[in-house]
């Protein structure tokens, strides 16, 4: 094979030349035949003249007849078998014509002109034809490599494509790379593919399906695209494997993610449910028993007073715990609808801490015009009364819990500070979740105060902050957009009163 | 019952349910000590032991479980063990660990009082005699007979057993484990379901409804109960 590429390489008439040749007006039949037909008269032409010139200069002329196997041989090559074979009469036309006695007729008039002639003639044949032979199987080896080369070029962007699936992004995610490799390989101008159940190409955009069986997807091609619809075709159908396998990898993920997340959510709220029956249980336990003590009647008036006492208390705690469960609830649910208005957090803070401290000493450190804020106001109560109890709760005998304030940059904000030992640091982002008791066990409440207390802030607007170190105790700063404030006096003052 | 009164020790860390259960068991007729933490508890049953104790499964220091196994290192005390809805595990290990009855928080009194009556009635009868009469059933430990109202009725060397160790804690419950490790041998202690179907040919031979069963109570999850129906 090497040999004829070099021997028509020598020839000045490489391969590639005559594919472009032949592909720069492929369906231009007509001025391919000119072309052959000036190239035939041409080359006879030459060598008609090359014999007329080699004779006037030779004595000898026996043999120079067979100039014309060089012109048949060019014609084969450049042209083919047929061409080949009208270039050989032609030549020996021309031989006859020009250089056998009788001269400038077609006869012959010496029988050894004749087989020359033959003999030249044959010779013309078998050499047209050997050259068009090697010229076919040239032309035939460099479609091979083309077709190879295609082929190389169209593996490489499949494989580059399931690399990138393989990598384990979302199909979502991939299917821009997709696109943007898809317009390097075929030097688009751009290209991009779209799941959808329709196609949607944009005017200068040609479509095609790639044929996934997870739902229909499209490639988009605009611009010079290098590669024929037969190689489009091939690599579209790749892909659309391809995307299947994405789609299918992304469905099981999420289920898989589904399955964990609800698997998760189950455990929580069978932990949820334990902590509501278990915090439920004890006082109805207490209750029950303290009533079955009474019932039976062989009690003193002091054990009676206790009993109801007992029941009395129990009773309040499990009205407290089931009110907390109904706002959690309330909140959970996004019902908890604020009756905003301005409330003064002065008022807010005290009525609280007067409900929520009980005997413990309480510092107030709040500036006299803190600004208003638009809130529910027992709400606020609410929440402000419940971080006082965590800090009364929280603090040592007789250490104060501090309730101080300030606004700037554009809020409004309420710390209050116990004294306390602090949140160890693996709690302190659980501190807000329903049902966690981080600091100790014995004393503490339900777990539900704080996790109250950000739901009734975030429906106000608001946010709530913890701020805790092993020496510095616990703070929970409120803080609230400071709103533009009512227009007259007298609106807040009523609002006060 | 002895004559001086029986000494019970309550331990829960729930101070409103502590008051409560000493004035009841007080007018119960018992003498009530209490303990809120697992420390508590033990210095108290080695320095003063009571004749039955009353014991949550929760405590702020530890384990119910923990006391119950520690305490029967040294002691045969009845314990009665407080256990609530979502605690059965815990209840279970108790009961393997020793315990011998249970109550599920917020127990009816009448059924605290009726179980506490059950174990400290046990721990009075040592010994006796060989005939154990439950109702209309009487078993013959040695000559290994079963009758029901005066008719003999046949069961198994497996059957006999197994309704043998039930009678001897008469009343009271008796795990899965305690059964398969009595009558099955130590290595046994996971196949509830020989039990299961023990258990139901037991009551086709015993129970007048052996859809409803009245002597042999099955305690779902955790053993069973020989009791008698009119008790």
């Amino acid at each position: 094979m090497k040999d004829w590429r070099d021997l028509l390489g020598a020839l000045g008439l490489h391969p590639g030349r005559m594919r472009t040749v032949r592909e720069a007006r492929p369906l231009d039949r007509a001025s391919l035949r000119a072309g052959a037909a000036a190239e035939i008269l041409i080359a006879v032409g030459l060598a008609t003249a090359l014999v007329a010139v080699l004779q006037s200069t030779s004595s000898d002329d026996a043999g120079l007849g067979s100039l014309y196997l060089l012109a048949v041989l060019f014609i084969a090559i450049r042209r083919g078998q047929l061409a080949a074979l009208v270039t050989a009469v032609l030549g020996v036309l021309a031989l006859n014509f020009f250089f056998i006695a009788p001269r400038h007729r077609l006869a012959i008039a010496h029988s050894q002109d004749l087989i020359e002639l033959i003999v030249l003639l044959i010779a013309a044949v078998v050499v047209g034809r050997l050259a068009a032979v090697a010229r076919e199987r040239a032309a035939e080896a460099e479609s091979r490599a083309h077709i190879a080369a295609a082929r190389e070029r169209e593996a490489k962007l499949v494989a580059e494509v399931a690399s990138a699936i393989l990598a384990g992004e979302s199909i979502g995610a991939q299917l821009e790379s997709i696109g943007s490799r898809v317009a390097v390989a075929t030097s688009a101008g751009h290209a991009r593919v779209a799941l959808a159940s329709v196609p949607s190409a944009a005017p200068d955009e040609i479509t095609v399906p790639l044929h996934a069986r997870s739902g229909n997807a499209w490639l988009y091609l605009s611009g010079d695209v290098a590669w024929d619809q037969g190689a489009l075709e091939r690599v579209a159908e790749s892909l659309g494997r391809l995307i299947d396998v994405a789609v299918e990898r992304d469905r099981v993920s999420e289920r898989a993610a589904e399955t964990e997340a609800s698997r998760r959510a189950e455990v929580a709220k069978t932990a949820i449910l334990h902590a509501i029956s278990h915090d439920l249980r004890s006082p109805l336990t207490a209750i029950t028993t303290a009533g079955s003590a009474l019932a039976i009647g062989a009690v003193t008036d002091a054990e009676r007073a206790e009993l109801i006492e007992v029941i009395e208390s129990e009773s309040a705690r499990l009205a407290k715990l089931v009110d907390d469960l109904l706002d959690l609830s309330r909140i959970e649910s996004g019902a908890v609808a604020p009756q905003a208005d301005w409330c003064d957090l002065h008022d807010v803070v005290a009525s609280a801490a007067a409900h929520a401290s009980g005997e413990h000493p309480i510092e107030f450190d709040l500036p006299g015009d803190l600004p208003f804020v638009r809130a529910d106001a027992a709400q606020l109560e609410r929440v402000f009364s419940n971080l006082i109890e965590n800090a009364v709760k929280f603090s040592p005998p007789g250490a104060p819990v501090r309730i101080s304030g300030g606004s700037s940059s554009g809020r409004v904000a309420v710390r209050v500070a116990d004294r306390g030992t602090g949140i160890p640091r693996r709690y302190r982002s659980h501190v807000f979740e329903p049902f966690f008791r981080g600091r100790g066990q014995a004393g503490a409440g339900s777990g539900l105060g704080l996790a109250i207390c950000r739901g009734f802030v975030e429906a106000n607007g608001g946010r709530i902050v913890l701020q805790t170190g092993r020496d510095t105790g616990t703070s929970f700063t409120v803080s609230f957009p400071v709103a533009r404030q009512p227009a007259d006096a007298d609106e807040a003052v009523t609002v006060r009163g | 019952m002895s004559a001086t009164a029986p000494r019970v020790l309550v331990v829960d860390d729930e101070p409103q349910i502590v008051r409560g259960l000493k004035i009841l068991l007080r007018s119960a007729g018992y003498t009530v000590e209490a303990a809120e933490t697992k420390a508590e508890a033990l210095v108290e049953l080695v320095s003063r032991p009571p004749d039955a104790l009353v014991l949550d499964l929760v405590l702020p220091d530890g384990r119910g479980v923990e006391i119950c196994e520690e305490v029967r290192r040294w002691s045969r005390l009845p314990i009665l063990v407080l256990s609530a809805v979502g605690d059965e595990r815990e209840k279970v290990r108790a009961l393997d660990a020793g315990a011998d009855d249970y109550v599920t928080k917020p127990f009816g009194t009448d059924e605290l009082l009726a179980r506490l009556r059950a174990l400290l009635r046990r721990s009075v009868d040592v010994g006796g005699s060989p005939l154990l009469n439950i109702g209309e059933l009487v078993i013959d430990l040695s000559d290994r007979l079963v009758t029901r109202d005066g008719k003999p009725v046949h069961l198994t060397p497996i059957e006999f057993d197994l309704l043998r160790v039930l009678a001897q804690h008469q009343g009271r419950l008796v795990t899965h484990r305690q059964l398969l490790r009595e009558v099955w041998g130590p290595e046994y202690g996971d196949e509830t379901h020989y039990l299961r179907v023990h258990v139901a040919h037991i009551r086709a031979k015993l129970e007048p409804d052996p859809s409803r069963p009245r002597y042999l109570i099955t305690e779902p999850g955790v053993g069973y109960r020989l009791r008698d129906p009119a008790a």
